[in-house]
């Protein structure tokens, strides 16, 4: 039994000589290891998330404030051999740039059961042209650029999700209750078409 | 000079007993062998001290069978709300059936689902008869196939927004970064 010496004693004196018993603190250790090992988590799973804009239903007794519009990212992944990015405001378009779309036997990597895709040229891509048009790059502004996502019926999930983890790694800075933080730039949506 | 048989040579000149028995191997072993309890301390802490760090408060939800997630980097932590689970032919709604992809993909045009549209909407309203008073969170989290197509995700997409679930989130795979996990 382990023990503690703290000098020694003498005469009807209690002993300073106290031993500290390991057998509780041993079974506390088991038990909270057999606690941790039953809630562990091994596969860690997370989200991204995406903003379904729905027009309301027209108010024509609301008169309706003339607001102009804000400069949107369009991302383009109909053809197979590129991404087109566009910059509109309203229904015109600012700027348009091509970014060459990997073939997917190159884009695609296997992890096991699972396909990775990655486009790494169109996150830096799509970094440029934020810092170039983005309207919301100030620390304090609350809003977020919107970026739109325009993708044919036969394109499959993991390209979509592979698109969208590519406009989420442009990070901005925004002040939230005096403290800093880094957020993604864009919000991302579907287009309807 | 004599040729004996090889054996263990030292300690022979000791004249003691229990040293000879030793020196010639016949000494027995103790009965009652004594337990390190301090190395046994020290791995107990560090498989502890490895375990709560390893530890996740925000829990797992259980993929749907027959759903391969896609993976993802820049992701967030998952969060409490309804789960649409899509998978090659069903859709369904924290395990309840809402639907298939089939007649989707067969159409090929984006439309509303009606199944996931009633289960969604009375689950918020259940969710406002619960929480009275309360804002809305207007969450869900969509756990899609890798392969399923575009037309059916945006018509699930589409389908949630319009029950009144503004906030959609894709359920992905984490692809730890060299600068942490999720945000």
């Amino acid at each position: 039994m382990a023990g503690v010496d703290v000098g020694g004693g003498g005469g009807k004196r209690k002993s300073l000589d106290s031993d500290v018993n390991m057998i509780p603190f041993i079974d506390l250790l088991l038990v909270t290891i057999a606690f941790l090992l039953i809630t562990a988590v091994w596969s860690h799973m997370a989200r991204l998330n995406a903003d379904a804009q729905v027009p309301g239903t027209p108010r024509p007794d609301v008169e309706q404030e003339k607001v102009e519009p804000e400069k949107q990212l369009h991302i383009e992944m109909r053809s197979t051999d590129k991404f087109v990015l566009i910059w509109k405001q309203g229904g015109t378009t600012v700027n348009s740039i091509d970014v060459p779309r990997p073939p997917d036997s190159k884009a695609i990597t296997k992890e096991g059961p699972v396909d990775l895709v990655r486009y790494p040229e169109l996150a830096e891509k799509i970094g440029t042209e934020w810092k170039a048009n983005g309207q919301h790059q100030n620390a304090t502004d609350k809003k977020l650029d919107q970026c739109i996502l325009h993708t044919d019926n036969k394109t499959e999930y993991k390209f979509i999700i592979a698109v969208i983890d590519a406009v989420y790694q442009v990070k901005r800075d925004m002040t939230l209750g005096g403290k800093t933080e880094k957020v993604p730039a864009f919000n991302v949506t579907f287009a309807v078409n | 000079m004599a040729i004996h048989q090889p054996g263990r040579v030292l300690m022979h000149h000791v004249p003691l007993k229990f040293v000879q028995e030793k020196a010639t191997g016949h000494g027995k072993r103790a009965v009652a062998a004594n337990l390190s309890l301090t190395s046994m301390i020290d791995f107990l802490l560090v498989t502890v001290i490895f375990l709560l760090m390893s530890f996740s408060a925000s829990g797992e939800l259980p993929v749907s069978q027959g759903v391969t997630l896609p993976k993802a980097e820049n992701v967030m932590d998952m969060l409490d709300a309804p789960v649409v689970a899509v998978n090659g032919s069903q859709i369904l709604v924290d395990g309840t059936p809402a639907g298939n992809t089939r007649s989707i993909e067969e159409t090929d045009r984006l439309q509303r689902i009606d199944e996931l549209f009633n289960l969604l909407k009375a689950k918020k309203e259940l969710w406002k008869q619960t929480h009275p008073g309360k804002d809305f969170p207007a969450v869900v989290i969509l756990q899609v196939d890798q392969n399923v197509k575009a037309v059916v995700v945006k018509s699930v997409f589409q389908t949630s927004a319009f029950a009144g679930y503004l906030n959609v989130s894709f359920m992905v795979g984490n692809i730890p970064r060299a600068g942490g996990g999720a945000q």
